[in-house]
This record gives C-alpha cells, structure tokens and sequence, in this order.
C-alpha cells in the first residue's frame, strides 16, 4: 500500500472534515460533558449516511472494501472535530474481529448490520491496566459468558461486544448480544464515549477463536483499533496545535503578538513536530496492515500519537492562560478527549511493552 | 523492480566492493594526513565509476542524474564508515554555488572536474565570532582596493579551511545601509598571502574545524559572485541547495539495536536492565520517534519520486534525532555505571555511547541550532511572528554593538 494519498483519499479527507465542521459544534459537544448516557447522535447518523461505518468492510457483507488508510483519514478528522461518539473505532473492531476470526454464518449474521450502522459493536477486553490480560475477567463456560468487564468504551449503547475471556483452559475470543447483558453507565471525564460496565451472567456467546491464536487474533484486533485511535488522536493534536497557534498571533502582550516570545513560539514548534511524527507513523502504520511488522508500526503509532495529543491539548491550554481553563471556550473538551484515547485501545504503557516484545524478539 | 531500485542495488554492490580498500577496517589506526589521502583515492574511485556528482549537470562533469538517485547513493553509502567527509561542505555548497554562479565557464569546469575527483577541496567562510545564528550581522570587510578588494576580518567554525585550496565568502562591503543590504559574495585562494588557518580543537578531541584570518588578502573583482551589496541572497541560496539531504533518524549517532543489545547484555538489579520498564520506555519512545522520521523520509522520497513537492515537516529530523541521540546516550552511559567511564577519541559516534555522546552538543549547534530550527519551523511553517529585532532597517555601522 501506498504511502502516499491518491485523490480518492484525499477527496475522503476534504469531504470528510467538511461535513463534520458542518455538523458537529462545541455548542452540542459541551451538554454531553453534563450527563451519562448521552452522545453525539449526529455524528453517529452522519458517520452511517457517509458510509463510513461500512468503509472497511468486504463488500460482500454490504461494505465498501477500502481499508485503514481511508478509515484513518476519516478518523483524523473526527479528532480534529471531537466528534462525541466512540462506535467508529470499535464498530470496526467488532467487525474486523467477526470479518477474521468468524465462520460464514457468523459474518453473515453480524457484518452487515456492522456495516450500515445500524448494529453498533463493542470490543471489551482490558481489565483495568492490563489490555490483554493474562486472566481475563470474563469466563466462558460452554456457549455461556460470566463476569464484568469495566470501563468498555461505547459499551452503554453497543448491541453485541467482542470479548476476550478464559475458555476451558484457553483464552479465547467470543462474541456476543448484549440486550440482556446489565450495564452501568460510569460517570466519567469524557462523557460522550459512554464508557460502562457490563455484567455477563449466563450470558449466550459465540467462540470466534480458541487457544494461543485467540490471544493473537485478540492483539491483532487491538491493533488495528489502536491505529484508527493514533489517527483520531493526531487530528486532535493538530486541532490543538492550530488553536494555540491562532491564538498566539491575535493576542498581544507587552505591545506585541506573544507568538513573537521564543518560549510561545518554540512550544508550539515543538508540538507541530509531535503532530508530524505521529501524523508519519499513523501513515506508516495504516499501510502496513497485513505486513509482518504490523503490530511494531501500529504500537509507534499509538505511542507517538498518544505523546503528541496530550502534549498539544496541555500546552494549548498553557499558552490561552486564563481563557483556556474555562468551561465555555471548550479547550477541555481536547483535553478530556486526549485522556479517554490514551487508554482506549490499551494504555501507553500497554503498547511500549508490546514494541519493546517485539523489537527483542520477545514477542507471542 | 524500479529504475530507482535498480540504481540501489547497483550503487549498494559497487560500495560493498569498496569496503576492504576504503571502509572503517581499512581506515583504523590511520593518522588525518593518511586518512585524507586514502579519502582523495576514494574520491577518485567514485569519480570513476560514475558516482560523484550524480545529479549535477554533464556539462561541468556531472552524472546529469536526479536528486533522488543521490540521496539513495547517499544513503546507502551511509552504511559503511568511508571517509568521505572531508569533501562534505566543498561538494555539498560552495561548488554547487560556483557553478550557478561563477562567471568564467572554463575555470569554474576545471575546478569542478578537480572537487569531484577529490584533488582540491573548497570551504564555506560564512560563520563568524559576532555573527552564529545571525548571518547578517558578518564585520569581516571588503574594501575596494585598485581594480579589486582587499579583505580584512576573522572567520570561524570554517570546516576543513586548513586542507582547502578554495573557499567561498561573505563579507561587508557597505556599513552604510542596513546589515543584510551591505554584504558581497566571494571566492577566495586560500594559499593567498594574508590567509591564515588556525584549527580549533573540539570537545571530543578532533579539529576539523578553524578560525580563519585575513590580512589586506587582494583579490581580484573577478572573485565577486554576487553583485556588489547581493551577498546576502547568494548566501541564503547556499543554504537552501538541497533540502532534502541522506538523513539518519539516529542523528548520526548509534543505531537503536546497539542501546536494546546493551540493555539485554547489562545486569540491573540482578535482572537485565532490558526488564525494566525505565529501560523499556525509553526504547519505545526512542523507536517511535525514530519510525517516525523514517516515515517523514520515506514519503518524502515518494512523493520527489512523483514529481511532487515533499512537506515541511522533514526539516524536523536535526532538531528531533540529534536531541534524542544526546540523551540516549547518556542513558547508555549511566547503564554501565562504573564501566562507562573509558572513552577513547577515536571511537565511531555511530557505535560508541561515550563518543556520540560527548559529541552530540555539535550536532545540536552546527548547520543551524535547536533554537534557530524552532524558530524556522514557527515562523515559515506555522507564520508566528519574528522576534522582536531592535536592528531591523537600522544601518549597519548604526547598530550598537
């Protein structure tokens, strides 16, 4: 795969950031801060009406059989926009997961709901800081799951969740509905991403993978969910870079712009070069799906991309002063938003781990 | 396979044959003048089999080849530890400069022919003790003498000036208009009577760098590059001849596998120092910034490859590998602990923590410092403002000193 844009991708970019600056305002994205269970349908409803729910998928289950690269274009966007809802990255996971690991009665049954939307999946298999647990939280017992998982991003709204959990003896991957399955919305910094607990008991499932192959499918399926993440948190970063870098040619301080003061301008400098690393790597990582060296790009990825939003929304906030600490001017929105990505798709300690593994040859 | 993956191969086959006579084996224990010397055979063996000056134009004795084909040769030659860069300013700036702007055709391809095939070698005077970051605040002055000049003044930081028969300069030539309006573009002789090189030892033992003194050195008008007052232009060309250069995510320091074979041989707390997680996330952070300048390389590479321009954002990789290297270095340092005290001047800063290290801080100085670059990046890339700059429009001789 290419590493450069073609026109086709460049034109999903431009269309993309297009409808979601027409779509998707601060006005709308603050309200949700103030409750739980609420998130930004609109977004949800444009990400079905573009297609980009289906953008990934085979064509053969009602997807349009692009890849990472054009997911990732569109997901960038959605950080720079903040677009309040999390089922774009986990929706793809599910599916990727079932699309992979599934038999055809499985595929059949799951995608093209995943595809047009109107099925909305989860992935849930961290526990607390470990996102592939060694023991996972979950049991399955014949075709039944038992236990809670917590924090699952989306996991208030999703209709069926892709687990990881003990099977008899073996880890294995299962999917399965989540009508019946009681949830608790968490009240969080980030609202929106409608993160909850979710109780299984007696739970019906279905196993996608068994044994040592389910723990790779599992780390696979992290993957390229921590790839669609690093390009959602890139274009956040960007965001933020673009903000503090307007901000610092309109207001004056001792009679002159504050971008003209070194200790402005290099920070943000020095933020537009988080955001082309991580901007790099997420490139790098999109065209590598399928390659041996998949999972070492999409951890550099996530590091690099994790490293840059956080950095971009701290330093943003900084250079507003005052300003940027208030509830109305929205900075925080980034800033929250930065923190719920850092750990979504496993924590920054998760992924050093899994490249150092694999740069020692040390790797599953 | 591609045209440009054919030249590779080629190129990486033809080094490899180099290496017994010309690579680090074969440069050990050698004293600078031997080294130099093998340097100038190696010059000519590139010369000869057509790979100096490869994207410059056939007419002054180039390969008429693109930039592309260069940084790949570039690169590739890289990997192998040749001394190639005693010739490094004089092919990378002051013969391209010659040739886009010497008037006298026949002398200009003589001394061209003569660089490429390592036999004279040119440096670049532009640095001086009042004048780093600012370019334009040069004193060193040339004052019309007969149907000529006559050059008085010190230059500093002037790579390989005590081996170089050349050199390009610029000077003052008018106090009375503002800094950047009053200075003139030079060729020097620099066996001329007047000229005097002085080399400065560096911190990590070697000099190949000088401060370099003129006394009334006459020179004749045909010696003027730029017009008289258009130095300045000349002189910002120079810098920009090619941005896109062969590039090392390391910042020309030891590779990351060496710091991960360290950390896996070392005993920490009587576990492998690669066990833990300090040790570990620095490795990661380290690779993923490294990935991430070989990403920016790549794709800029691409998109010369389809005759577009590349992004910006490869002017990161200075500012970013060389600061890394630095602390890296220090870490592989401080991870053997009592046994990293030894350090020997002749190690490689490819492959020696010790001399990359102490080393580094040039990396972070020479061809435009941190601060410099930020300010590039700010200003060009991102429109912040200038700084604030008391002696803007002001002239020359008029700025307090």
């Amino acid at each position: 795969m290419s590493i450069l844009y073609d026109e086709g991708q460049q034109a999903i970019a431009t269309e993309s950031r297009r409808v979601l600056e027409a779509r998707v305002s601060k006005e709308e994205l603050l309200p949700l801060l103030e409750t739980s269970g609420r998130y930004h349908e609109g977004y949800w409803t444009t990400a079905k009406e573009q297609g980009w729910t289906a953008l990934a998928l085979p064509e053969a289950y009602g997807g349009l059989d692009l890849g990472l690269i054009e997911l990732g274009l569109i997901a960038h966007q959605a950080g720079r926009s903040l677009s309040g809802a999390p089922f774009l990255t986990s929706n793809f996971g599910a599916a990727k997961a079932i699309e992979l690991y599934g038999s055809d009665d499985q595929k059949t049954k799951w995608l093209p709901g995943l595809a047009s939307g109107e099925t909305i999946g989860a992935v849930a298999f961290a526990s607390g800081a470990n996102a592939l647990p060694a023991r996972p939280a979950l049991t399955l017992t014949g075709e039944r799951l038992d236990g809670v998982m917590t924090g699952v991003a989306g996991g208030l709204a999703a209709d069926i969740a892709v687990v990881f959990a003990n099977g008899p003896g073996m880890p294995v991957l299962a999917v399965a509905e989540l009508a019946d399955v009681k949830r608790t919305a968490i009240a969080t910094f980030d609202n929106s991403r409608l993160y909850a607990d979710l109780e299984f008991a007696g739970t019906p499932a279905e196993t996608l993978v068994t044994g040592g192959a389910a723990r790779e499918a599992a780390l696979h399926i992290l993957a390229l969910q921590a790839v669609i993440t690093a390009h959602e948190q890139a274009g956040g970063a960007e965001a933020m870079m673009e903000i503090a870098r307007d901000y610092a040619v309109t207001r004056r301080a001792f009679g002159q712009p504050i971008g003209a003061f070194q200790s402005i301008k290099h920070r943000i400098a020095e933020i537009y070069g988080l955001v082309e690393l991580a901007r790099a790597n997420c490139i790098h990582a999109a065209s590598r799906e399928g390659q041996a060296d998949f999972i070492t790009a999409a951890a550099a990825a996530r590091i690099s991309a994790t490293e840059a939003y956080d950095t971009a929304s701290r330093d943003c906030v900084q250079i507003h002063g005052g300003i940027g600490v208030t509830w109305e001017l929205g900075l925080h929105l980034h800033t929250r938003r930065a923190r719920s990505l850092a750990i979504e798709q496993g924590n920054l300690l998760f992924w050093e781990d899994v490249l150092v593994d694999r740069l020692t040859g040390e790797a599953a | 396979m591609s045209d440009l993956d054919a030249y590779r191969s080629k190129a990486a086959a033809w080094l490899e044959s180099m290496v017994p006579t010309y690579g680090k084996a074969a440069r050990k224990g050698l004293s600078e003048a031997d080294d130099l010397a093998l340097a100038r055979k190696y010059q000519k063996a590139k010369f000869d089999a057509g790979y100096a000056g490869i994207n410059w134009p056939t007419e002054f004795g180039g390969q008429g080849k693109g930039h592309l084909e260069k940084v790949t040769f570039d690169t590739e030659e890289m990997k192998h530890g040749f001394p190639s860069f005693y010739f490094g300013i004089s092919l990378g700036m002051p013969i391209p400069v010659l040739m886009q702007f010497g008037e006298d055709k026949a002398w200009v391809k003589e001394r061209v022919l003569k660089a490429l095939q390592g036999e004279e070698i040119w440096c670049q005077l532009f640095s001086e003790p009042a004048g780093g970051s600012d370019l334009a605040g040069l004193r060193t002055k040339a004052e019309p003498d007969g149907n000529g000049w006559k050059i008085n003044g010190q230059k500093v930081w002037t790579s390989w000036a005590h081996y170089s028969d050349y050199g390009v300069i610029v000077v003052r030539t008018d106090p009375n208009v503002p800094k950047h309006k009053g200075l003139t573009y030079f060729w020097v002789d620099m066996k001329a009577p007047g000229v005097t090189v002085r080399p400065i030892k560096l911190v990590g033992g070697d000099s190949h760098v000088n401060e370099v003194f003129f006394d009334d050195v006459k020179i004749g008008d045909d010696h003027r590059m730029s017009p008289v007052g258009g130095g300045f232009a000349v002189a910002i060309a120079t810098l920009m001849i090619e941005r896109y250069v062969a590039t090392d995510s390391a910042g020309f320091g030891p590779h990351l596998d060496l710091f991960v074979e360290l950390a896996k041989d070392t005993e920490l707390n009587g576990k492998p120092a690669i066990e833990d997680g300090r040790i570990r996330q620095q490795i990661a952070r380290n690779y993923a910034m490294r990935s991430g300048l070989q990403s920016i390389t790549a794709r800029a590479m691409a998109m010369m490859q389809a005759g577009m321009t590349p992004g910006p954002e490869g002017s990161l990789n200075k500012l970013v590998a060389v600061r890394s290297r630095q602390k890296l270095s220090e870490l592989a340092i401080d991870l053997q602990g009592s046994d990293g005290f030894t350090y020997d001047d002749h190690a490689s800063q490819k492959e020696d923590w010790t001399s990359s290290w102490i080393n580094a801080p040039t990396g972070r100085i020479a061809g435009g410092s941190d601060e410099t670059l930020l300010n590039t990046i700010a200003e060009k890339i991102l429109g912040l403002p200038q700084d604030h700059r008391p002696d803007k429009g002001v002239p020359f001789n008029q700025i307090p000193a």
